[in-house]
């Protein structure tokens, strides 16, 4: 058994934008204008945030994570592999987990499969390679028709594991990707293949596909109630009607946090990118303000089964994540842990007790949160709040999975 | 109500019919019967008075089931083929809105001597260069948490219209309407999200073809199909005249002007 694994997230946010951005547009996403970019401001942004990432390597965290968005101030990274790479010469232990490469955006999923391997032997076999089919907002960027994404997106990621694990030349005979000859060079240096993680938002479909593979499942929501509990109970059953365990790092969650020395000095330092984070960055995503692009009948991936028994439970006009309006509101939502070290400690293995949950992916920096504070976040929680949470999650686990070798089932094996 | 199912290799396709007389072949499109209401409009009863309307569902739309191989229009085109074997109809007369106009469009072209006379309301299909045919999809998403207005913007010509409401409520409207017009979006999806956006550039260029007498009716305020689509139906149509232009409607005329578009329809049809 092992400890909880704690991830290092950066989203990689447009930090230099007016104060009155809420105001004055619409959304933060797809549609957000590119005149807004200030070349001046913006020069060495991308080397704050890989050094952010490569620091956190340093403070001994277990990994990175990066992930794809296009045309948004949310995160910038068209590319996500780019980052990866800069990374495998930046860093030398944690692993890289880049979730995902959005499938149904490339035209050739061997290109994924191509870049992956590559970062494998670069970062000699650091890689934890994450496929997902891309939300509202990358469907409207890409033109992405939405009816047989989900199709697509198995197809190409069952194409992808298959070239890194299946000799070549062999010929995919696909119904989206047909290809005459997959013989992929290079391979990846982990084997079989590289851990695969798959994010989802709860629908069943998903956790089977996932559990068919034997993959790790990321959930995808930010807030953290009672659901990430259930979510986690949905997929233990999941796996057991595939015949398959639960253990905590089948599963894996997003959350934000800030650590300071005080809980309110926690909360003066980092509540400016917070609302950076949640009134802008959001805008378009999880906001109710302005048009929400990630989830609704303009993009109809689901088929109309599912939408039926989506609509039977929704609740026109629900407050998301970016709605809330004063702080305990957003303290209630579980969101963003902010406090001292011992808060910080209290309210984070509570929720790895009750969601037993093995991969924690944390952000640090938010909105427009500067270097320094993020850093010094980030080493607060790594010398003060991840020994406690490690010492803490492996009696936990081992007393609660009893028999689990977690180094032969998830990460080998699959 | 007369619906009916077909079954066309192992596919099962749904409609409605009504009324006695020469056969019409109608294809619907956003705002209409099978993408919202389970029946009839009042325009589709006034057609009735004089012509057997028949009305298929698209694929994936009412009770018709989904098929799967459907990435462009050419698909579709030969999925009504199929249903055309199916009702044994030889010769009739086409009537198509908005997106069921381009297909109804596209079937003349390949067609023509199937068609006795063809009625296209503010139909898609083309290209026409600055003219850029709007985004449905974008606009069915919620602004506000429920807010459907600039959806029903699009197909209506006020957000605030009396039939734009009831088809396209804000929050959430009857479930059934809801899963119905869910369905029509994902059929949208599969021909009209990706470039091109609900046209099919060759298409002007086959519609020399279509001799039979054509009819061009448009919303003086149509804000999804430009006007323009509809000047260059009405001028490419061999057997077309000059576009009708009906005021005070948007892009679902014959949603918010029944009386006044069947009467054009039916003065053509009969004439």
């Amino acid at each position: 058994m092992k400890p909880v694994q704690l991830f290092c997230w950066h989203f990689m946010a447009y930090p230099h934008l007016d104060k009155d951005f809420d105001e004055t547009q619409y959304s933060g996403w797809v549609t957000v204008p590119n005149s807004l970019w200030d070349n001046r401001k913006s020069r060495g942004l991308y080397q704050e945030y890989i050094d952010q990432l490569a620091y956190a390597d340093e403070l001994g965290f277990d990994g990175m994570v990066l992930n794809e968005h296009h045309q948004n101030i949310y995160g910038l990274m068209p590319s996500p592999n780019l980052i990866a790479s800069a990374l495998t010469q930046k860093t030398s232990h944690g692993k890289i987990v880049v979730l995902g490469n959005l499938l149904p955006l490339h035209m050739n999923p061997m290109r994924v499969a191509e870049e992956y391997a590559m970062l494998d032997q670069m970062s000699n076999g650091r890689l934890i390679a994450g496929f997902a089919p891309g939300g509202g907002p990358e469907t409207f960027n890409y033109d992405v028709p939405s009816a047989d994404t989900r199709e697509k997106f198995w197809e190409a990621a069952d194409l992808i594991v298959r070239s890194w694990t299946e000799d070549g030349p062999f010929a995919h005979e696909g119904r989206y990707y047909p290809l005459r000859y997959v013989n992929l060079w290079p391979k990846p240096l982990q084997k079989p293949f590289p851990p695969v993680w798959i994010p989802g938002s709860r629908s069943p479909s998903t956790m089977t596909e996932v559990a068919k593979r034997g993959y790790c499942y990321f959930l995808s929501s930010r807030s953290h109630g009672g659901e990430t509990h259930k979510a986690q109970q949905e997929f233990a059953s999941v796996l057991e009607k595939h015949g398959d365990r639960y253990h905590p790092f089948r599963f894996g969650i997003l959350m934000s946090t800030y650590v300071a020395e005080t809980d309110r000095q926690a909360r003066e330092e980092c509540e400016e990118g917070v609302w950076y984070f949640l009134k802008n960055c959001l805008k378009g995503h999880l906001r109710r303000v302005g048009r929400q692009l990630t989830y609704g009948p303009g993009v109809p991936y689901i088929p109309a089964a599912a939408w039926r028994e989506y609509l039977k439970h929704y609740k026109p006009g629900q407050k998301l994540l970016g709605d809330v309006e004063n702080w305990d509101e957003l303290d209630a939502s579980q969101s963003i842990i902010v406090g001292s070290p011992e808060t910080v400690i209290r309210r984070i293995s509570g929720l790895i007790e009750r969601a037993k949950v093995g991969n924690l992916l944390i952000q640090f920096q938010l909105g427009n949160m500067p270097d320094h504070l993020a850093r010094k976040s980030m080493k607060l929680f790594a010398e003060k709040v991840a020994p406690a949470l490690r010492h803490q999650s492996l009696q936990q686990f081992t007393k609660e999975f009893p028999g689990v070798n977690v180094e032969s089932s998830a990460e080998e094996l699959h | 109500m007369s619906g009916r199912t077909l079954e066309i290799n192992g596919r099962k396709v749904w409609l409605l019919e009504n009324g006695a007389g020469p056969p019409l072949l109608y294809l619907h499109g956003f705002a209409d019967v099978h993408s919202v209401k389970e029946s009839w409009l009042p325009f589709h009863e006034q057609l009735a008075k004089n012509t057997r309307v028949i009305a298929p569902a698209h694929p994936g739309c009412a009770q018709t089931d989904e098929n799967k191989d459907i990435d462009a229009i050419e698909d579709v085109v030969f999925h009504y083929l199929e249903v055309l074997d199916a009702l044994q109809l030889a010769k009739f007369d086409l009537v198509g809105s908005c997106v069921g106009g381009w297909v109804a469009a596209e079937i003349a072209a390949r067609h023509p001597e199937k068609i006795r006379k063809l009625v296209l309301i503010g139909a898609t299909g083309l290209f026409v260069e600055g003219a850029l045919i709007g985004d449905v999809f974008m606009n069915a998403q919620p602004e506000y948490g429920s807010s459907y207005a600039t959806l029903r913007d699009m197909l209506f010509s006020s957000a605030d219209h009396p039939m734009a409401l009831e088809m396209f409520p804000d929050g959430k409207g009857d479930l059934e309407d809801e899963v119905r017009r869910y369905q029509m979006l994902r059929f949208g999806s599969r021909i009209g999200f990706k470039p091109p956006y609900f046209y099919n550039r060759p298409l002007r260029n086959r519609l020399h073809r279509i001799a039979s007498p054509a009819l061009v009716i448009w919303g003086d305020q149509d804000h999804m199909v430009p006007r323009s689509h509809g000047e260059t139906y009405a001028k490419v149509l061999p057997g077309a005249n000059e576009l009708k232009v009906i005021s005070g409607a948007g892009h679902s005329v014959h949603v918010e002007k029944p009386d006044e578009t069947a009467k054009l329809v039916l003065d053509f049809l009969v004439k």
